[in-house]
């Protein structure tokens, strides 16, 4: 038999929501009655006694005043004899099953209430309300590219630059090739002398700073190991916790993918910060590494943590990032810059991470890696990358140094090339910045989208490659002004969606503030602006102006012509070195960690 | 683990508007704000004054990456369930 239902909107004024609930009611087959917002609570109360309702369902707000006007409510449908019939149920927001239940009703909703939820409660029935666990599927960014050029002039330059790399590396190779090759084998052997061989091995190929880490743990200012009871600390935390009714950012299929940084310096911070991350909706993280472990040949090994920023980068760390983020969330370690870029993707596929990072060209300016240096490593890296069967993403950062954007675009564009080449999938990475170069020369004086836009439309003309606008996002736009920075992330985030890009990598409202570590609360604040921004958007886009055509015909035609003269040198390196993908007026120079390290003998282990 | 500042996971970050004559005022009201708190020297994270009044973000941190934190249940925290 069907239950009469009294709504109620006890509001001077709103009644949408129990419109939208009285219609949902009414196709689950309950008979409602739906009173004007603006009777009485005396005429309320005599409608009620009416007739014989099984449930008054009173919609409210509580605000200042509030539970004394329900209170009264309350004691009228006393006397008019209509509880003892009738269950009564207050819903709205900031309603809380105890702050009903205080105020004399038999049931309270929240404004995050579910239809089924009330249903459940009008039909008898019970429902678990509370979901755990994450709910989601792990996603394949490449899937569904072909990494097919289309822009037939850049695919045959590119094709000319990444041979000649090739050859160019064929006969060439580093400490940091062979201590990768080193660091594969003791994964492969369980032989303890061996074992012990290949480690002397290892460390007399690393500077002494590392090999003294690895054998007398003696580290680097501000890194020790974690201890055995830290970490099962670690593991009481992780297990006996769960995400609790999970959030999901995207509104729809096609929004990207949003990702954060890790890289406090303590995995154990790190991976607290990811669990609650990931429960608001992330679906990814980049470790960050120390920036002095680009400067050093040779990586340290065990469970470390670091008082600076940025977490060592070793297999056991990398490993517990992996073993305690849920199976769904992706992880991409940092590679593509300094001396251990085979290593670190060789450990980053060893401990099953599902990206890493590698840019040849990126890696070689500013305080990077020399170029020449960073051209053999790099190759073997993306060796590596395709073994492990693991896209790599290329950073566009060197933008933010004052590099024109279709220099950095250039750049991108070879590692997509030699990535082909070599089995392995890239990921684009133009940054979505106010670069200085953009800022000189006027490029955003009328707003943040059509440059922005140009890259990505740019880009989309010259290749079929995913790509994952960074990093993060509003670079240079952000302020350490809280509201404004979730504000300028969530404008960012919108841009991306609106233009269809796969991924996005989002800061938190303290990226800007640069004297301490990443606050979790902070993360949570950009990362909710953003789940805003998608459901703002849903289907709809960003009509950039007419200048982004301009911007991207303009782009294209510089790639090429940078692209031109970066095959006019006899090599990749070569170019760099001159400047072709970023001069000092660019500021950007050429890397000099691990100049004049080359060798040229095939190593025999 | 018996105290709430235990459980900060990293820091506390406080907003508000302090009224004051300019900038200068401002920041030195925002750090006394911090020191009346209990919480010590606090970062001004950012800070712009109106004519008015002051609008702050201020931050302390609680538990720095790589040192002991007061959430972790370990013995060397004082916190072996």
């Amino acid at each position: 038999m069907s239950k009469n239902i009294l709504c109620v909107p006890l509001d001077p004024v709103h009644d949408v929501g129990l419109k939208l609930i009285r219609s949902a009611l009414d196709k689950r087959g309950f008979a409602t009655d739906l009173l004007s917002p603006d009777l009485s609570l005396e005429a309320i109360s005599k409608k009620a006694a009416q007739k014989e309702y099984d449930f008054i369902l009173v919609s409210r707000t509580i605000g200042y005043g509030v539970a004394e006007i329900l209170g009264r409510f309350i004691d009228m449908l006393d006397a008019a004899g209509v509880r003892e019939q009738a269950k009564l149920i207050l819903g709205g927001k900031a309603i809380t099953p105890e702050l009903a239940a205080e105020l004399g009703f038999d049931k309270g909703f929240g404004e995050h209430m579910q239809i089924d939820d009330l249903i459940a409660y009008l039909e008898g029935k019970e429902r678990d309300t509370v979901i755990h666990g994450l709910q989601r599927e792990k996603q394949d960014i490449t899937e569904s590219y072909t990494y097919r050029f289309l822009h037939a002039e850049i695919e045959e330059i590119l094709n000319d630059i990444c041979d000649t790399l090739l050859a160019w590396t064929e006969s060439r190779y580093s400490n940091g090739v062979e201590r990768a090759r080193i660091r594969e084998e003791l994964l492969n052997t369980g032989d303890k002398s061996q074992q012990n061989h290949l480690r002397e091995k290892y460390n007399s190929l690393c500077e002494s700073v590392i090999s003294d880490g690895n054998t007398k743990r003696l580290y680097p200012a501000g890194v020790r190991n974690i201890s055995p009871e830290e970490l099962t600390a670690l593991d009481e935390y992780v297990t006996s916790t769960n995400p609790y009714a999970p959030l999901k950012i995207q509104h729809n299929q096609k929004h990207p993918l949003i990702f954060k940084f890790l890289g406090s310096g303590c995995p154990i911070m790190d991976l607290v910060h990811g669990k609650i991350s990931e429960r608001w909706g992330i679906n990814g993280f980049l470790i960050i590494n120390p920036s002095w472990e680009a400067r050093y040949e040779g990586l340290l090994e065990g469970y470390l943590t670091h008082e600076n920023d940025g977490t060592v980068t070793s297999l056991e760390n990398i490993k517990l990032m992996k073993r305690y983020l849920d199976p769904t969330t992706l992880l991409t370690v940092r590679a593509h810059r300094g001396l251990n870029t085979p290593e670190t993707v060789l450990l980053a596929g060893a401990a099953g991470a599902d990206l890493t990072k590698i840019n040849l060209v990126y890696g070689s300016l500013g305080a990077g890696t020399d170029p020449e240096r960073l051209a053999v490593d790099g190759v073997e890296a993306i060796k590596y990358a395709a073994r492990f069967n693991m896209p790599f993403d290329i950073p566009g950062n060197d933008e933010l140094s004052g590099v024109p954007a279709w220099k950095t675009l250039a750049g991108l564009l070879i590692n997509v090339m030699l990535g082909k080449k070599l089995g392995a999938k890239a990921i684009l990475k133009p940054l979505f910045c106010y670069g200085p170069h953009i800022v000189l020369n006027g490029m955003m004086d009328q707003n943040f989208v059509d440059f922005n836009a140009a890259k990505i439309r740019a880009l989309r003309q010259i290749v079929d490659c995913p790509i994952w606008p960074g990093e993060p996002i509003a670079f240079m736009t952000q302020s350490e002004e809280r509201v404004q920075a979730a504000n300028a992330t969530s404008y960012h985030a919108a841009l991306a969606a609106s233009l269809g890009v796969d991924v996005v990598t989002i800061a938190s409202t303290d990226e800007a503030y640069s004297r301490g570590p990443i606050a979790i609360a902070s993360r949570i604040d950009t990362i909710r602006a953003v789940t805003d921004a998608f459901r703002f958007m849903g289907d709809a886009t960003i009509n950039p102006t007419g200048k982004a055509d301009d911007f991207t015909t303009d782009i294209i035609s510089k790639i090429i012509e940078v692209l031109k003269e970066v095959r006019s040198r006899k090599s990749l390196p070569e170019a760099i070195y001159h400047g072709i993908l970023g001069d000092e007026e660019d500021g950007a120079y050429p890397g000099t960690f691990g100049k004049g390290t080359l060798k040229k003998v095939s190593p025999r282990i | 683990m018996n105290k709430a500042l235990d459980r900060v996971v990293d820091t506390v970050d406080i907003e508000t508007y302090l009224l004051c004559k300019d900038e200068s005022e401002g920041k030195r009201l925002a750090l006394q704000l911090g020191e009346e708190l209990n919480l010590g020297t606090v970062d001004i994270m950012f800070q712009e004054f109106d004519g008015y009044g002051v609008r702050v973000r201020l931050r302390k941190y609680i538990h720095k990456p790589g040192k002991p934190y007061g959430w972790l249940s370990t013995e060397e925290n004082g916190n072996n369930k």
